[in-house]
């Protein structure tokens, strides 16, 4: 370790590093790659949601301008089909049989010389179905269930026993309809074939991981595929795994013996890169007449597709929210004929939490006690599953600076007491842990001759800001300015990372950084262990600061050198360090509880009386972020979160036809999604210290904005107009 | 010949960012897939290819349009500026610093439809406040919901008088 770094970098609002590039248009997504000689795919997709094919004609279509090969289920050649993954197997490959699962499933992919002809191609494939009945509803008896499907759920406590003898018991169901990612860039795979050995330009927010799939997929050496990513346009959890068209595109150019680009339509967008399931919850708390919580059940059903797996855990999100010494939590799976669900921005999390803060709310209207106050009774001093100190927890504060940034305590409680004119008012209020999910992470740092560094893992920037953080972290601890860093990430080739997602990139890639800054200033110190010309000769990394380009005593600033002055004495380019970091919590001998971020939010909505329009006016967020990495890309996530929730709780419902499966809205013109009017003004604060659990004191912000906001709108909601909406959206409906 | 019909070429001539181009192409082409697969302008980004996203918008005679309903064929003896020509000779246009300075995207892949909106609204004087600005650019979708920054990047630039070089 060197001594604390003097350089105040980490933390400020500094301009994104790949901004100029973004605006410009000079950032390549995956969809922006082209090889000459490259050809063009096109999926076809399944017009029934369970059966089998009878008959495929691609006589046709192969017979059209420019049409190079068609792959069905009939000619497609053999491949592995499951690859294992964090997230459970890998996605059912849609080829591998004539079975149908569901409504728009790939049966076949169209390759030609152009994108026009490929698309006129598709149309004529000719498929006849065997149709079977298919399993639709979340409710129907005939459908596959699996309980404990995460091996998640935990008890404590015995719940009957304290809901038989609690004051007031609280028993009511929720529903959250699926909704879809969405990111604004289509997914895309653009694949070309070099001596046996893959190149893939994909959006992916996990290269390492879609290495390891398609690896496995296509029986090569894992250092036979590179997959390349360094810009992607959103993924909210959709680039979690690879999904079938990425493997399509792979193999259509392995048998065409050129590159092959596929770019999934927008409509496909809807089919085949996940969606965040529908859930039903059923919640059951029990409280004392003065507000102690003393049980919590919660069961929480979300579905997923047939064949498929899912990790959705609705319930994790209740078990450490609150002090309660008796709490069960379920998770049920309920298979359907369904394009496979994913992750989406907090999965379970949001759903879950939107049942408990909207209940806790509810509780709280029939104790009497305010909302805020019934939080603050219950609060957990230490994590209520483990018993362990958090190892940072600022909850207080987001709820003492959100409610005085907000006003609430000025309001009136009384539900629909407040108007102006046709529009009812109301103020709602909700909160959240949001733990973090990482993997072990490694990063190559090296410094060269021009004074620059440059730093490569094979993390991703999905629009989370990794590349401008990164720099940040490196010009702090190396005592650099931040554009003397380039930041390589975005390759499967450069160091092992855990993937954007699950709020724990940066986490772990702070860890990863830190170590190979504290490792490459020991390279410098090493190098000059026993030269005489250098004023840092024998000194130990304890004893030395990193500033302005240059190593020097901490208590003695005049002693020191630039790392140039060292490089070029030494006639060397550059010097090297690698630096790891595995933040997994520990099963055993932990000594306190790893936390991830907190947040309160406080949401105002104006309801019209007769029209039942709502409209979110003001949402505040006061968040514990730990050590804040970049103060204005970190506000910029959470209000994305905030955005991403206003629609989940507005507009967003992936329909699916009850009687074909068909989703019937997949279109931006049908789906809807917040645009710039939906959307006020976001006032997010951040509170709380660094964590003392990662050296670096970060936690991951990626999700905490999504998961309290619909329950603070909904309770909002409540309280204009004392409807009480457990559904999500809420609709106009509902409010007339 | 199957079902598959006779395709018509169709040549057109059009300026790109200044720049005058003539391409032979199939009439089917899109101006959007025009400026990405032929001329190798893939800043203009496909969201939707719908209309409905906004963020293949372009200026076509200075007016915003969606590229990806606006036929190749339909430009011809036209005028197209795109992210590409907004700035050219490398220095940023106003909008473009204010987006940087306001953290106005996340991914960006909304950004360069989301800044020639913006360029046309200005010029549309119709971004007198924030309500104006809001509404008129809800034709751009954000899905990292960039929306309070865009507003206060675009607000900046119409206070300063509308970023008119
Ligand atoms: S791509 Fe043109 S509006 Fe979406
Ligand atoms: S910045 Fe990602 S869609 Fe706008």
């Amino acid at each position: 370790m060197t001594a604390p770094s003097p350089n105040k970098i980490v933390g400020e609002p500094v301009d994104r590093i790949d901004g100029q590039l973004k605006v410009t248009g000079g950032a390549h997504y995956p969809s922006d790659v082209g090889y000459p000689d490259m050809a063009h795919a096109v999926l076809v997709q399944s017009t029934i949601a369970s059966g089998t094919i009878r008959a495929i004609d691609t006589a046709d279509a192969l017979a059209a301008p420019g049409v190079f090969a068609v792959i069905t289920h009939e000619n497609v050649p053999e491949l592995v089909h499951e690859v294992m993954t964090p997230f459970g197997p890998s996605p059912r490959f849609p080829l591998k049989d004539n079975r149908i699962v569901h409504h728009g499933q790939h049966v076949a992919v169209v390759v030609a010389e152009t994108l026009e002809e490929a698309r006129a191609a598709s149309r004529l494939v000719r498929v006849e179905y065997d149709e079977t009945a298919a399993i639709l509803d979340i409710d129907d008896p005939r459908a596959q269930v699996t309980t404990n499907p995460y091996e998640m759920d935990v008890e404590r406590g015995d719940v009957e026993k304290a809901l038989a003898s609690a004051d007031i018991v609280y028993d009511e169901r929720f529903h959250t309809a699926p909704v879809t990612n969405n990111p604004l860039g289509p997914f895309a795979a653009v694949a070309r074939w070099d001596d046996g050995r893959l190149l893939i330009h994909s959006s992916t927010q996990w290269p390492v991981m879609e290495r390891h799939v398609l690896a496995g997929i296509f029986s090569l050496d894992e250092s036979a595929v590179q997959v390349l990513v360094p810009y992607l346009g959103g993924g909210f959890g959709a680039g979690l795994r690879t999904w079938p068209h990425t493997v399509l595109t792979a193999l259509a150019a392995r048998i065409l013996d050129r590159p092959v680009k596929l770019v999934v339509p927008r409509p496909q967008m809807f089919t085949s890169v996940g969606h965040r399931p529908e859930t039903v919850q059923h919640l059951r708390i029990g409280a004392t007449s003065d507000g102690r919580l003393v049980a919590i059940d919660h069961e929480g059903t979300s579905t997923t597709g047939a064949e498929e797996s899912n990790l959705e855990p609705i319930t994790v999100v209740t078990r450490e929210a609150y002090d309660c010494p008796n709490l069960a939590t379920h998770d049920r799976l309920v298979a359907l004929n369904i394009p496979n669900p994913g992750a989406m921005r907090a999965p379970g999390h949001a759903e879950g939490s939107f049942a408990l803060e909207s209940a806790m709310d509810e509780l709280s209207h029939r104790l009497g006690i305010d909302p805020l106050e019934l939080r603050l009774r219950n609060f957990a001093e230490v994590n209520p599953q483990t018993r362990l100190p958090w190892s940072s927890n600022a909850l207080r504060e987001c709820y003492r600076v959100g409610a005085e940034r907000f006003g609430w305590h000025h309001r009136n409680a009384e539900p629909g007491s407040l108007r102006d004119g046709e529009w009812l008012i109301g103020h709602g209020m909700a909160a959240v842990s949001y733990s973090w999910w990482a993997t072990p992470c490694r990063a190559t740092l090296s410094l060269g001759r021009d004074g620059g560094a440059r730093l490569r893992a094979a993390a991703t920037d999905i629009g989370t800001g990794t590349y401008t953080i990164a720099a940040q972290i490196v010009a702090e601890l190396l005592g650099l300015e931040v554009d003397q860093v380039h930041v390589e990430i975005g390759d499967s080739a450069l160091p092992l990372a855990p993937p954007s997602g699950g709020s724990g990139l940066a986490v772990a890639f702070g860890g990863a950084i830190e170590d190979a800054a504290a490792h490459l200033v020991r390279a410098f110190l090493d190098l000059v262990r026993d030269d005489d010309r250098s004023p840092l000769r024998g000194r130990d990394p304890d004893e030395v600061i990193a500033t302005n380009g240059r190593l020097q005593l901490s208590d003695d600033p005049g002693v020191g050198e630039s790392y140039t002055a060292i490089l070029e004495r030494h006639g060397k380019d550059e010097l090297s360090a690698e630096g790891e970091t595995d933040p997994t919590p520990k099963a055993e001998g932990m000594t306190m509880s790893p936390a991830g971020a907190f947040a309160a939010q406080f949401a105002e909505v104006r309801v019209h009386e007769e029209l039942g329009l709502l409209k979110v006016t003001r949402l505040v967020a006061a968040v514990d972020a730990g050590r804040v990495l970049n103060e204005k890309t970190a506000r910029s996530q959470v209000a994305g979160g905030m955005v991403m929730a206003i629609g989940m709780t507005q507009f967003e419902e992936t329909a699916f036809d009850p009687a074909t499966g068909r989703i019937t809205n997949a279109t931006f013109g049908d789906y809807l999604i917040p645009v710039s009017a939906d959307i006020p003004d976001l006032d997010v604060v951040f509170v709380g210290e660094p964590d003392r659990y990662n050296p670096m004191g970060i936690k991951g912000i990626g999700e905490v904005g999504i998961t309290c906001a619909p329950a603070a709108i909904a309770n909002a909601v409540y309280h204009a107009t004392g409807k009480r909406i457990r559904s999500l959206p809420i609709t106009i409906e509902e409010l007339l | 010949m199957g079902g598959a019909s006779v395709v018509g070429r169709t040549t057109v001539t059009v300026q790109v960012n200044g720049q005058e181009r003539r391409l032979e192409l199939d009439s089917r082409v899109t101006l959007l897939d025009m400026l990405r697969e032929h001329l190798e302008l893939t800043g203009t980004k496909k969201g939707c290819d719908q209309g409905a996203c906004g963020a293949c918008t372009v200026l076509l005679d200075g007016r915003r349009v969606v590229s990806c309903l606006t036929l190749a064929a339909q430009c011809d003896g036209r005028e197209v500026t795109t992210i590409e020509g907004l700035a050219p000779g490398g220095e940023l246009h106003p909008l473009q610093e204010a987006f940087i300075r306001h953290d106005g995207f996340q991914c960006g892949f909304c950004t360069a439809g989301q800044i020639m909106s913006a360029v046309a609204l200005l010029a549309e004087e119709r971004a007198g406040s924030d309500a104006e600005i809001r509404e008129f650019m809800s034709g751009n979708l954000c899905r990292c919901g960039a929306y309070p920054n865009i507003v206060a990047a675009i607000r900046e630039i119409a206070q300063q008088g509308g970023g008119m070089p």
